[in-house]
C-alpha cells in the first residue's frame, strides 16, 4: 500500500492547498491516479445544472410520496380475504398496491442515487495500481524463517511419541463432536421399510384388515362402477395417514384381464384389482388412471404401468411393477365389503440398496 | 478546472490545534482517537471499481440476498415450524376446517390474516428466485471471460460453494410451508436419499427421524433454512467480497488497460452512489414483482397428504434441472448386485449427475490451468471469441443445463404446444446427446468468425457506408482506417485483446468516444464549451497547466505500458 | 345536381361525399350552407337527434333481451320427464349425426365408435354440450369444441339414448347445493381430480397425446355428467363411490376457486414454479439487466 510516500508534501504544505489538490495527493499516496476529473456543471446556476437537480429531486420525492401512499394503503386498506359475493373484492389490490408502492419507493430511491451520479457529481475516470508484485525477498525470507523455528520449537519432528498421540487425540477430536452432536439423528431401518400398515397381526383381523375410504367408509364391491377407481386405505389406526397405505383399487371391465405375475394370481377379487399407489420410482402417487388404455401414470417423472400386465411399468424410469395387494371380502350384515388379505409381497414405494 | 469553493476556506488561516470543525470531521476525529483511521479510510474511499456493467451482476446476487435476510427475518417471526395436526380457522373459507399440519396453518395465517404478511412472503420467494438466476449468470460471465483464472481460482471455489448452498437454502425455504407441492418434493428427495448405495435408508431415517414423513422434517428443515445455511452463506460472501477488495477488480482490454492497473471510478462518492442506487433498484423489482405477480399460492396447493398429488408438480425452477434429469433418465436399475443389493434408478440422475457437475465446476479452473499450460497472474479479462474452446465448451453445458431444464416441465410444455408426453420424454433424451456437441461446433465456429471480423476490421477499417464511383466506373466503399496504413493500404495495428470499434460512431476510446449516453448521444453545446474555456483561463494559468502536465506524464506513462503488452 | 342532403345524419364523415367531392377538400364553411349544397344542421339540433336515437336504439334492446328472457324456454335445466316425441326427435338427430360411428343400435362400430347401450343421458349431455360430440375424426384425445346441438336438441338425444338402454341421468337442480364444507370439497378435489386435471382445474397431459382438459369452460352440469360417466380415459366415479352430495360438494370447490380472485397479484396461469421461473427471468432478469446496461453506460 506503500505508493510514492517520497513525494507525499508535509502538513503545512497540504494546509495550504485546496480541498481538491490535497484529495488528489491522498489517492495518489495511496497509488490511485484520478486521470480525468471534471465538474459537469462548471458555470453553475445553469439552467441546465437547475433542470438536472430538478429531475433528481423529484426521484426522491417520487419516493417520499410512494412512502407515504404505502403508509396509507398498509393501515387503511381492506385486505380481509371474501369469497366472491360474500365481502368485498378490494383485498385482491391490497398486495399489488403494497408491492408496487413499496417498489416505486425504492425505484425512486435507487434511480434518483443513480441519476445523482451520472447527472450531478462530477466526471471523472481513475487508474489504481494493482499493487501486484510478489512479497520482497526479505519479507518472504523472515516469514520462512518464523514458520519454520516455530515448528521447530513445537518438537514436532524429533518427539515421535508426541507426534502419534496427537495424531491420535486429533482423531477423536475429528469424530467425538461428530457423534455427539449427529449420533443420536441416526435411526435404524430395520425392515420397516419392506412393511406397510396392511400388514397386521392376523389374530386382531382374522377376516382381513378393512379397505375404507378417506373419510373411514368400507368399501363394497357395488360402489365401483367398471372403470372407476378409488383411493384406499387399510382401516387400522394412522391407516390414513400413513405415506405408504395409499392403493388404488380399480375396477376393470368384464372382458378385461390381467396378466399376473407369478404367485400373484389370486390377489385380485372379480374384476377388482389394487395395487400400491406410491409410484416405485421415486414416490409420488401414481393415480393418473386412463381407463380406458388402463394406464397409471405418474405425474411427477411420467412412468407409465399397465394395469392388465400386473402394473408393470412400459414407459418412463421407473423400473419395477406397483406391488398388488391380495384382495379379500368379508361379508357384514349382509353386504360384501373389501378387505386386505395380506400385506403387499414386496416393499412399496422406492428401492433402496437393501430391498428384499 | 473546479468551483471556487473551496478556494475560501484553503486561504483562510487554521488555528494551531486544527481541530475539525463539521459534523464529518468531529466524527472522523472521534474514531481516529481510537481506531486510528485516517490512512485506511481513505484507502479504502478511494479504491477503484471498474463500471462495465457486465460488472454488476454479481451485485444483484448480493442485493437480493440482504432482501432475502431482511424478508425472511420478518417471517420468522409468524411461522411456526411443528407438524402437528390443527385445523384451519383462519380467513381463508376454502381450506376452513380441514386438517393441515401447523406449518401449513401459519402459512396461511401469514399470507390472509397478517398485514402486508402476503407481499413480504412474495418478496421473499422472488428474492430467492432472483438470487440463483443472478448467480447463475454473474458465474457466466466469469466463465466466459476467464475471471476465475489465477489469481482468482479461491474465489471462483467460493461462488460455486455459494450456488450450490443456495440452490439447498431455497429449497429448504419452500418445503417449510409443508404445502401439497413441496410434500411431494420431499417425497422425491427422500427417494433420492434411499437411492445412495449402502448407506441410503440409514440416511432417509436420520434426516426424516424414521420414516417419511414423520414430524420433524420441516422443524430440521428450518433451521438449516434460517440458521446453518443462511451463516454459512454470510461467511461465504463476506469472504468473496473481501477477496475481490484485495485482489481488485479485473477489467476488459481497452485503452489504457494494464495487467498492473484498474481503471474506473473512485468508491466515494461516485460508484458508491451507483451501488447504494442499483440497490434500491434491485429491491424495488422484487418489491413490484413481491406486489404483482403472485408466486407459491400454497392455498391453491392444500396441505400435504402422502395420497394425494397434483398434476404439473415442479420443483422451483432452479430444481428443474435434477427433475429434468430423473424424467429423462432411463430405467436403468442394477439389481442382485453382489447377489441380492440394488442401486435403484433415481440414483444416477439425482446424486451421480449432480455431483460430477459440481465437481466439474469445482475443478474447471485447474483443469484450464493444466491443459493451457499457463500459470501467469491475469487480471485482464478475455473476450468470449478469442477463447474458443472454453466459449465453446461452455456453450455446450448450458445447452445440456437448457436441455434438463425444458425436460423438467416438460408435461407443461406438452400440454401447451400438444405434444405427446412421450414424444417429449424422447425428445429430450435425444437432445440431450446431440445438441450439446452440436452447439460446441457451432459456437467454435462463431467465435472463429468474429475473431477473424475483428482482424479484418483492424486490416482494412471501419465500413463508413460512403459508396464512391471510381473514373473507371467501379464501386467501392470508403473505409476508415483504424491507424496508421502501410503502403498498401492494410492497418498495421495489432489485436490487443480488446474490443474493436465496427461502426463510425464507434472510433475514438474511452471518455472521447463520440457515443456516449444510454438513449441519446450525449453532445456538448458549443456555447458551453466556450464558456469552459472561458472558465479554464480565468484560473490561475499556471496551476491549471502544472496539473495538466502532471496527468498528461501520466497517460503517457499508462500508454506505454500498454504498448508493451501488445508488443 | 345537388340535393339537400344532412350529412350529419349520417352519423359518420363519409369518405366518399354524397355530392361525389371529396369532403377533404371542403373548405370551412359558414353553418347555413355549402357550395356543394350539403345542408350542415345547426349543432344542439344535431345533438338532439342523436340522443334520441340512441334512446330508442337502448329501448329496443332493453325490450328485445326482455321478451326473450321472459318467453324463451329455460335452457340447460333438463326435466326428468321425457316425452315420446323428444325420443323421436333425438332419434333424428342421431341418425343424422351420430349413426355412423355408433351404430344403427347404438351397439357401436368397430374401429370408429363404442356401443352407446346403458351410457345414459348424462354421457350423452356431456360429450355433446362440450362439443366433443360429434366427433369431426378419430384421434387420441376428443378436445372441447363448440356444441353443435342446442340445448334442446341435447335433451332429446338424451332421451333417446336413455330410452335405448337407461344408464345414469343428468342431474338437475342447483349442483353446488351441498352440506359438506368448501374444505371438504377441497378435500375431495385433491384425491380424485387434482392428480390429472391439478390443484387449480388447468389440466394435464396423459400418456401418448392424450389430455386431462383445463376445467375452466365446464359448466357445473359439465363437471357433474364427467364424474359419473367418466368420458374417455376419465375414470367412472359412480354415485355409491362419490356421493351426489359429495359430487356438489367437489363442483362447488371447482367453481369457487374459479370464480374468486387471487389475493397476491395476477395469478400467472396458477399453474406453478414453471411460469414463476419464466417471469423471474423474463421480467426479473431481463429488466435488471436492461437496467445495468444503462447505468454502466457512460454519461
Amino acid at each position: 500500500m506503500t505508493h510514492s510516500t517520497a513525494n507525499v508534501p508535509g502538513p503545512d504544505e497540504l494546509r495550504e492547498m485546496s480541498p481538491e489538490e490535497a484529495m488528489l495527493v491522498g489517492a495518489e499516496s495511496g497509488g490511485v491516479h484520478v486521470v480525468h476529473r471534471r465538474e459537469r456543471y462548471p458555470i453553475p446556476g445553469t439552467k441546465a445544472e437547475k433542470r438536472a437537480e430538478r429531475g433528481v429531486s423529484f426521484m426522491f420525492g417520487l419516493a417520499a410520496l410512494a412512502g407515504v401512499a404505502f403508509i396509507v394503503v398498509f393501515v387503511a386498506w381492506p385486505y380481509v380475504y371474501h369469497l366472491p359475493g360474500e365481502g368485498s373484492q378490494r383485498f385482491r389490490f391490497y398486495t399489488p398496491l403494497l408491492g408496487g408502492l413499496l417498489g416505486l419507493m425504492l425505484l425512486g430511491l435507487g434511480f434518483g442515487a443513480v441519476l445523482w451520479a451520472k447527472w450531478l457529481m462530477p466526471e471523472e475516470e481513475a487508474v489504481e495500481e494493482r499493487d501486484d508484485e510478489p512479497s520482497p525477498d526479505e519479507e518472504k525470507l523472515m516469514t520462512a524463517a518464523t514458520l519454520s523455528v516455530g515448528f521447530e520449537d513445537t518438537g514436532l519432528q524429533r518427539r515421535r511419541m508426541l507426534v502419534g498421540s496427537l495424531a491420535l487425540a486429533g482423531g477423536a477430536l475429528a469424530t467425538v463432536p461428530l457423534v455427539a452432536l449427529v449420533g443420536a439423528l441416526i435411526k435404524k431401518p430395520g425392515n420397516q421399510l419392506a412393511h406397510t400398515l396392511w400388514g397386521q397381526p392376523p389374530e386382531k383381523y382374522p377376516n382381513g384388515v378393512p379397505v375404507i375410504y378417506s373419510d373411514g367408509r368400507r368399501v363394497s364391491p357395488n360402489d365401483i362402477q367398471a372403470g372407476g377407481l378409488a383411493t384406499v386405505f387399510p382401516g387400522v389406526p394412522g391407516g390414513i395417514t400413513s405415506a405408504n397405505t395409499p392403493t388404488l383399487l380399480i375396477r376393470l371391465r368384464p372382458n378385461q384381464s390381467v396378466k399376473s405375475r407369478k404367485g400373484q394370481a389370486d390377489f385380485g377379487w372379480g374384476d377388482f384389482v389394487a395395487f400400491s399407489k406410491i409410484c416405485t420410482h421415486a414416490g409420488c402417487p401414481a393415480s393418473l388412471y386412463e381407463q380406458q388404455t388402463t394406464r397409471l401414470l405418474c405425474p411427477c417423472h411420467q412412468s407409465q404401468f399397465e394395469v392388465l400386465q400386473d402394473a408393470k411399468p412400459v414407459f418412463g424410469p421407473a423400473t419395477r411393477p406397483l406391488p398388488k395387494l391380495p384382495l379379500g371380502i368379508e361379508v357384514v350384515d349382509g353386504t360384501q365389503y373389501f378387505v386386505g388379505r395380506h400385506d403387499f409381497v414386496e416393499p412399496i414405494g422406492p428401492a433402496y440398496w437393501e430391498r428384499p | 478546472m473546479t468551483a471556487t469553493r473551496e478556494r475560501e476556506t484553503a486561504s483562510e488561516p487554521r488555528s494551531r490545534r486544527n481541530q475539525p470543525r463539521t459534523l464529518l470531521g468531529k466524527t472522523g476525529e472521534w474514531f481516529e482517537e481510537r481506531l486510528k483511521v485516517a490512512r485506511p479510510t481513505r484507502h479504502y474511499l478511494n479504491k477503484v471499481f471498474p463500471d462495465h456493467w457486465s460488472f454488476m451482476m454479481g451485485e444483484i446476487a448480493l442485493y437480493s440476498f440482504i432482501v432475502l435476510l431482511l424478508t425472511g427475518t420478518f417471517l420468522t417471526f409468524f411461522f411456526d415450524a411443528a407438524m402437528g395436526e390443527v385445523r384451519y380457522n383462519g380467513s381463508y373459507q376454502p381450506l376452513q376446517g380441514v386438517e393441515m399440519s401447523q406449518a401449513y396453518a401459519s402459512t396461511l395465517h401469514i399470507s390472509f390474516d397478517v398485514r402486508g404478511g402476503l407481499v413480504i412472503r412474495q418478496i421473499h420467494h422472488w428474492a430467492a428466485l432472483m438470487f440463483i438466476a443472478a448467480m447463475l449468470i454473474h458465474m457466466g460471465r466469469i466463465f466466459f471471460t476467464g475471471a476465475f483464472r489465477k489469481p482468482r481460482e479461491l474465489n471462483w471455489i467460493i461462488g460455486v460453494s455459494l450456488i450450490v448452498l443456495g440452490v439447498i437454502e431455497g429449497f429448504a425455504g419452500y418445503s417449510l410451508p409443508d404445502d401439497l407441492l413441496s410434500g411431494t418434493g420431499l417425497r422425491i428427495a427422500d427417494a433420492i436419499m434411499l437411492s445412495i448405495p449402502i448407506i441410503g435408508s440409514w440416511v432417509s431415517f436420520a434426516v426424516f427421524d424414521g420414516e417419511f414423513p414423520g414430524t420433524a422434517i420441516v422443524g430440521r428443515l428450518y433451521i438449516v433454512h434460517v440458521l446453518l445455511i443462511p451463516a454459512i452463506l454470510l461467511a461465504l460472501i463476506t469472504v468473496h467480497l473481501a477477496l475481490i477488495v484485495r485482489q481488485k477488480h479485473t477489467q476488459f482490454p481497452g485503452a489504457g488497460r494494464t495487467e498492473s492497473s484498474v481503471s474506473g471510478e473512485r468508491v466515494y462518492p461516485i460508484y458508491a452512489a451507483k451501488a447504494g442506487g442499483f440497490f434500491f433498484i434491485v429491491f424495488g423489482v422484487l418489491a413490484a414483482l413481491g406486489g404483482f405477480a403472485q408466486i407459491n399460492p400454497i392455498w391453491l396447493f392444500g396441505p400435504y397428504n402422502p395420497a394425494q398429488v397434483s398434476s404439473g408438480s415442479q420443483p422451483d425452477w432452479y430444481m428443474a434441472m435434477l427433475d429434468g434429469s430423473t424424467r429423462l433418465f432411463p430405467s436403468w436399475e442394477i439389481h442382485g448386485l453382489f447377489g441380492r443389493y440394488t442401486v435403484p434408478a433415481v440414483f444416477w440422475p439425482t446424486v451421480v449427475l449432480p455431483t460430477i457437475l459440481i465437481g466439474l465446476a469445482l475443478a474447471y479452473p485447474f483443469i484450464e490451468a493444466r491443459l493451457t499450460k499457463d500459470r501467469a497472474k491475469h487480471h485482464l479479462l478475455q473476450r468470449p471469441r478469442d477463447v474458443p474452446v472454453r466459449t465453446s465448451l461452455g456453450a455446450m453445458a448450458l445447452t445440456f443445463c437448457i436441455v434438463l431444464f425444458i425436460s423438467g416441465g416438460n408435461d407443461l410444455v406438452a400440454s401447451a404446444f400438444d405434444i405427446s408426453l412421450n414424444a417429449m420424454t424422447w425428445g429430450g433424451r435425444v437432445a440431450l446427446i446431440i445438441l450439446p456437441p452440436l452447439a460446441y461446433v457451432l459456437t467454435y465456429r462463431i467465435c472463429l468468425g468474429l475473431q477473424r471480423h475483428d482482424r479484418e476490421v483492424l486490416e482494412h477499417g471501419v465500413e463508413t457506408g460512403i459508396i464512391r464511383r471510381l473514373p473507371t466506373g467501379e464501386f467501392i466503399e470508403v473505409h476508415q482506417p483504424l491507424g496508421p496504413v502501410d503502403d498498401h493500404g492494410h492497418g498495421e495495428l495489432n489485436y490487443a485483446g480488446a474490443s474493436v470499434p465496427k461502426r463510425m460512431n464507434q472510433l475514438g476510446t474511452g471518455a472521447l468516444r463520440h457515443a456516449r449516453g444510454f438513449f441519446r448521444p450525449v453532445v456538448e453545446k458549443p456555447e458551453i464549451a466556450e464558456k469552459l474555456a472561458e472558465v479554464e483561463e480565468s484560473e490561475e494559468a499556471s496551476d491549471a497547466a502544472e496539473r495538466r502536465d502532471k496527468i498528461a506524464v501520466e497517460l503517457e506513462e499508462v500508454e506505454a505500458e500498454r504498448r508493451q503488452l501488445t508488443d | 345536381m345537388t340535393e339537400d342532403f344532412d350529412v350529419d345524419e349520417l352519423g359518420f364523415n363519409p369518405a366518399i361525399s354524397a355530392t361525389g367531392a371529396d369532403p377533404q377538400e371542403a373548405p370551412q364553411r359558414d353553418r347555413a350552407s355549402s357550395s356543394l349544397g350539403v345542408r350542415r344542421r345547426p349543432r344542439r339540433a344535431v345533438w338532439r337527434r342523436r340522443f334520441a336515437s340512441g334512446v330508442v336504439l337502448l329501448i329496443a334492446l332493453i325490450g328485445m333481451g326482455g321478451a326473450y328472457a321472459l318467453f324463451a324456454s329455460s335452457s340447460g335445466a333438463n326435466t326428468a320427464t321425457s316425452t315420446a316425441a323428444d325420443v323421436a326427435a333425438g332419434q333424428q338427430l342421431y341418425e343424422t349425426s351420430c349413426i355412423t360411428c355408433h351404430g344403427n343400435n347404438l351397439q357401436g362400430v368397430n374401429q370408429r365408435g363404442p356401443s352407446l347401450i346403458g351410457v345414459g343421458g348424462a354421457a350423452v349431455y356431456f360429450q355433446v354440450s362440450t362439443g366433443r360430440m360429434p366427433a369431426p375424426g378419430q384421434g387420441a384425445e376428443m378436445t372441447r369444441k363448440e356444441a353443435k346441438f342446442t340445448d334442446e336438441q341435447i335433451s332429446q338425444l338424451e332421451a333417446f339414448v336413455q330410452a335405448h338402454g337407461g344408464g345414469p341421468e343428468t342431474p338437475t337442480g342447483n349442483l353446488r347445493d351441498t352440506t359438506l364444507s368448501l374444505g371438504q370439497g377441497g378435500d375431495l378435489f385433491r384425491l380424485n381430480c387434482a392428480s390429472c386435471h391439478g390443484f387449480s382445474g388447468a389440466g394435464a397431459p396423459l400418456s401418448a397425446g392424450k389430455l386431462a382438459p383445463t376445467l375452466k369452460h365446464a359448466s357445473d352440469t359439465q363437471l357433474f355428467t364427467a364424474m359419473l360417466t367418466g368420458p374417455e380415459n376419465m375414470p367412472v366415479f359412480n354415485d355409491n363411490q362419490l356421493t351426489p352430495n359429495e359430487k356438489r360438494a367437489i363442483i362447488d370447490y371447482i367453481q369457487t376457486l374459479k370464480e374468486s380472485n387471487d389475493p397476491g397479484g395476477s395469478g400467472i396461469g396458477r399453474i406453478g414454479p414453471v411460469s414463476e421461473g419464466l417471469v423471474i427471468w423474463v421480467a426479473g432478469i431481463g429488466a435488471i439487466v436492461l437496467i445495468i446496461m444503462w447505468i454502466g453506460a457512460k454519461s
